[in-house]
């Protein structure tokens, strides 16, 4: 038997938030959720309790305390949020993983906010000096958690990080929520990553592709 | 949240305030709520922790299941299971919270730089050590050269905090002893004064 571990997800109530929540409540990990509106929180809670008994997670109302208790933090909160949030949590979030999920989109979806020479991920990690920044599951939509697998491929998630054990450490997370993970490289690649999830963006909205689309790398 | 432990760390070695700041980037702040656990028999890669806060105890199990429990831990304490922290092996302590508490935790990583990158930690580190060691001479040599009362008495001397804030019970595990045993040396001693 291994030691649980705590991850707190910051903006729990939202798509990817409760995706998220729902999926890794189903490992070896105890979750605490944090979002403004608790009464949401409560809900999403018991809808977790209530498909899974056994499922360790419960609400918190504050996310320095739910950082602090945490070994790793996911970050669901939209871009324009992460400096207020990263402000609470900089001191509490020291030599943890921070899991960067957001895309920096612009109001018409049609474009990034963040300058060419920087990406969401490494503003965060700027933001939060001594975490270990990964950016992950910011190129899959929330709508495909339930089943990760479209066209009988099996939905890769595209990982970036500086850290070789939290790449490890989100990798395992990456399974447990029935994904593939493929480590692509350095922080620096997330900027690739973000504009993958735009491109994406785009192309589900042209086809209609009904939020049921992400990226397979194929490979001999 | 990082007071105590540096004001233990300037005990033992003293630092600037850019010193501080420099070894501060190495900790890992992290709250455990009574009765969850720091770290499982088997884990790898869980690091020492300082407590801030609270009280741990660390304890084996035999084959039967019974509990032995080999160290407690309480504010300023430094526990870990150094065995599989130093040498990346798998735990074979447990290790869990016995209130809430508020730890600083050093990674087995962070500390492979601070030892490369600062002096004075490697400095902090050996003299920890070094009192982890006395303590644990002191209190082998009470257990196998004193009669129980003694022993007993020993104890609470060298443990006071441990009287104050532990079950008896856990006490009894700690000393070797069974509860009735202890209760026993208890009473005697209680009678005698």
């Amino acid at each position: 038997m291994s030691t649980k571990q705590t991850i707190a997800i910051i903006g729990a109530t939202g798509n990817m938030g409760s995706a998220l929540a729902k999926t890794l409540s189903k490992g070896n990990n105890r979750l605490l959720l944090f979002a403004n509106n608790q009464e949401k929180v409560k809900a999403l809670v018991d809808d977790i309790k209530s498909t899974n008994k056994k499922a360790d997670v419960e609400g918190i109302e504050c996310p320095t305390n739910a950082s602090w208790e945490a070994d790793i933090i996911v970050m669901a909160v939209p871009f324009a949020v992460e400096k207020e949030i990263a402000t609470r949590i900089k001191e509490v979030a020291n030599q943890k993983v921070v899991i960067s999920i957001a895309n920096p989109l612009n109001e018409n979806y049609d474009g990034l906010v963040t300058p060419p020479d920087t990406s969401a991920a490494e503003e965060l990690q700027k933001l939060l000096p001594n975490s270990k920044v990964v950016k992950a599951f910011n190129t899959v939509f929330a709508t495909v958690f339930t089943t990760p697998v479209i066209d009988d491929k099996q939905v890769d998630v595209l990982i970036a990080g500086n850290d070789g054990n939290a790449m490890v450490t989100v990798s395992e997370l990456v399974q447990t929520a029935g994904f593939n993970p493929v480590v692509t490289g350095e922080l620096l690649v997330s900027r690739t990553l973000e504009n993958m999830a735009l491109l994406l963006i785009q192309l589900t909205v042209k086809n209609n592709w009904n939020w049921q689309a992400g990226f397979k790398v194929l490979h001999n | 949240m990082f007071d105590l432990f540096f004001r233990k760390f300037n005990e033992k070695v003293s630092l600037s305030a850019e010193e501080e700041t420099f070894v501060k980037q190495y900790l890992t702040p992290k709250k455990l709520r009574k009765k969850q656990y720091f770290l499982q028999e088997g884990d790898t890669g869980k690091g020492i922790c300082f407590v801030e806060k609270g009280a741990l105890r660390a304890y084996v199990l035999d084959e039967a299941g019974a509990e032995h429990i080999t160290a407690f831990a309480f504010e300023g304490y430094t526990i870990g299971d150094l065995y599989s922290f130093l040498h990346s092996e798998p735990a074979t302590l447990n290790i869990d919270a016995l209130e809430d508490c508020e730890l600083m935790i050093i990674s087995k990583q962070s500390h492979d730089e601070l030892l490369q990158k600062m002096p004075k930690y490697e400095t902090y580190i050996r003299l920890l050590i070094t009192d982890a060691y006395i303590a644990l001479q002191r209190r082998t040599t009470t257990m196998i050269s004193l009669p129980l009362e003694e022993r007993y008495v020993a104890f609470t001397q060298m443990f006071p905090t441990m009287f104050q804030r532990v079950p008896q019970h856990m006490i009894a595990s700690y000393m070797g002893l069974s509860a009735e045993t202890l209760s026993r040396v208890r009473s005697r001693l209680s009678k005698g004064k």
